[in-house]
């Protein structure tokens, strides 16, 4: 009896529908007939329901994580395009709500969690007053054992890194007159990328995570995913209820990525503020569709050893100078753009991180993915520290999802005044430092 | 407009010809957005600098598109008649100000005359009715045939 039952089976369907009875369905041992499940070809919503439920099986059946990609990125259809540096006004609020962000102003108290691996700064004779946790944990952290004991870094060893790079590109060197709308690519480019890899390259002794690190110059880090629903308005497809799509195709300046991930800040179910609710269509934004390969991409492929993120560079464009704003009376909008850029930016990096270890918005992640940004335009710089906790964005995932991601952000603070007859003036040590904290950081194994 | 080129006087328009409609979006928009009809030769910038200039209003951001007027309507001479085409102008207001376009046509607080006489007017319309309706036995069927 079991084979002629078997080859009705098989001769009745196609071959995917009897692979996804046995996956769908258990067989009862005593029954004599298939069950009864609802039509996978039929023009119904339980057959909708059906084919879904089929589609999330083969992709947590996958068995690698470029399998699961392929599947989760394989059909194309029109998706809005989201540019995290953009010019649109309140493009911050926006992101915050097509990615479920919570932003919190300023950084994370990391005081107490980094105390034993806290740098101490050893200030130079002329430099001005230390941090303020800095003087209160050195006593007592330096008596701990090597394990756990304050670092001392030379602040002074760490300026004249920054003058040096900074002078180099913009008064000792010889270069031509930067072309129209060039002017970023001429001198703080070069800038970051030289302060960047000379500062890593000094704090590899301090930070045994840098030593094991990555640098990527002008990488590639794209993101697919859905979030929400819309009818569609006009085409063959008119009338049909459909996820809308996003994808962010971003050029970070420089990126380092590492082979351990940064630790969690704050736990997974935290709650530190509110995610804005934007009824409108992400068209009135102004966000645009387009139909091109749906990619998820971090920097290197799935094989890389150095799959997580640690710190991301991002360089603001000419159009979007803070001049350029001022004189268009955006000054508003200033922050907006270092904002909407740091959340954008680090939502696609941790998101294909996790993707990258088999996570996705059926199987959400089980720890935080913790990545850090600084976007500058060469004088200004801006520290972002992002947190993901939650990759279920679609509709049916995100009802019963309290989690969110969260953003810590500063405002943009400049690193010096000016640069005039070889010297720097008014430079800012503070700045100086929350870049070397942030390249400093690392687990707490290390 | 005259062709600028470097060094030369910068165009100055006073007393501009151009109107603007303010319109009521079609499809919902965002709070700091108001949509306007404009004529068919400003460009974003005239549009802007009408706003800030004449009015005061500080916009931040202008986006246009033209409206193309359909052409299928045909006369009763068969001719196609053209519906005239126009650009929609979306502006964004700066230092975070809102609009919402205004409800024209709100209902009206009726008073106790017309509302008594609407009263009467609706009672006697369904007497009338009922009147109309031949015999409920016969279920709907007319009764100018048959017994």
């Amino acid at each position: 009896m079991a084979v002629p039952r078997g080859w009705w089976v098989l001769w009745h369907g196609r071959r995917w529908f009897s692979q996804a009875e046995s996956g769908v369905a258990p067989r009862l041992p005593d029954s004599l007939y298939p069950p009864i499940v609802a039509s996978a070809t039929a023009k119904s919503k339980a057959a909708k329901r059906r084919r879904l439920e089929y589609f999330h099986q083969k992709v947590h059946a996958a068995p690698s994580v470029e399998e699961k990609l392929r599947l989760y990125a394989q059909l194309q259809r029109p998706k809005y395009r989201l540019h995290p540096q953009t010019f649109a006004l309140n493009a911050d609020r926006w992101y915050r709500s097509f990615t479920k962000t919570v932003f919190v102003p300023g950084l994370p108290p990391r005081a107490a969690a980094a105390a034993g691996a806290a740098p101490e700064v050893q200030q130079s004779a002329t430099a001005a007053a230390p941090g303020a946790p800095g003087p209160g944990a050195a006593a007592p952290a330096a008596a701990k054992p090597p394990a756990g004991a304050a670092v001392f870094l030379d602040m002074g060893k760490l300026r004249s890194l920054a003058c040096d790079a900074l002078l180099q590109e913009s008064f000792y060197q010889k270069k031509e007159r930067p072309f129209l709308y060039r002017h970023q690519d001429h001198t703080p480019g070069p800038f970051l990328t030289q302060l960047v890899s000379t500062l890593t390259a000094f704090l590899c002794g301090h930070n045994p995570l840098l030593a094991a690190s990555t640098l990527d110059l002008k990488p590639e880090v794209n993101y697919y995913w859905h979030h929400g629903e819309e009818v569609v308005v006009h085409g063959h497809r008119k009338g049909r209820v459909d996820p809308v799509r996003f994808q962010i195709d971003d050029k970070p300046h420089l990126q380092i990525r590492v082979p351990k991930q940064l630790p969690e800040i704050v736990p997974l179910e935290s709650d530190l503020g509110e995610v804005p609710v934007i009824n409108h269509k992400p068209s009135k934004l102004p966000l645009f569709k387009k139909q091109y390969e749906n990619k998820v991409f971090i920097g290197s492929k799935v094989a890389d050893p150095c799959c997580y993120g640690h710190t991301q560079f991002h360089l603001i464009p000419d159009k979007l100078k803070r001049q350029r704003l001022v004189k268009a009376n955006l000054e508003d909008q200033i922050e907006v753009v270092y904002r909407a850029n740091g959340i954008a930016s680090l939502f696609a990096w941790t998101a294909a991180q996790a993707m990258y270890q088999g996570f996705w918005n059926e199987a959400d992640v089980t720890r935080p993915f913790v990545s850090q940004a600084v976007v500058t335009d060469g004088k200004y710089f801006a520290f972002f520290c992002y947190q993901l906790n939650t990759l279920a964005l679609t509709v049916e995932t995100i009802q019963n999802n309290p989690r969110k991601n969260i953003c810590w952000g500063t405002e943009s603070k400049p690193l010096y005044d000016i640069v005039e007859d070889g010297s720097v003036k008014g430079f800012n040590d503070e700045v100086l430092l929350h870049l070397v904290r942030f390249l400093l950081n690392r687990p707490k194994e290390l | 407009y005259p062709l600028f080129q470097l060094g030369g006087p910068q165009l100055r328009i006073f007393r501009p010809n151009f109107f603007m409609l303010a319109v009521r979006p079609g499809v919902p928009q965002p709070e700091d957005t108001v949509q306007f009809r404009v004529s068919m030769e400003m460009t974003k910038v005239d549009i802007k600098n009408y706003l800030e200039k004449i009015y005061n209003v500080p916009v931040a951001a202008v986006r246009t598109r033209i409206q193309y007027g359909a052409n299928n309507k045909r006369n009763h001479k068969n001719q196609r008649v053209k519906k005239p085409d126009y650009k929609v102008a979306y502006v964004q207001l700066g230092q975070g100000q809102t609009f919402q376009f205004p409800n024209l046509f709100p209902e009206k607080e009726q008073d106790t005359e017309t509302r008594s006489f609407d009263d009467f007017k609706n009672k006697y319309m369904e007497r009338e009715q009922q009147r109309q309706k031949g015999d409920p036995r016969r279920g709907g069927v007319p009764d100018w045939f048959g017994l």
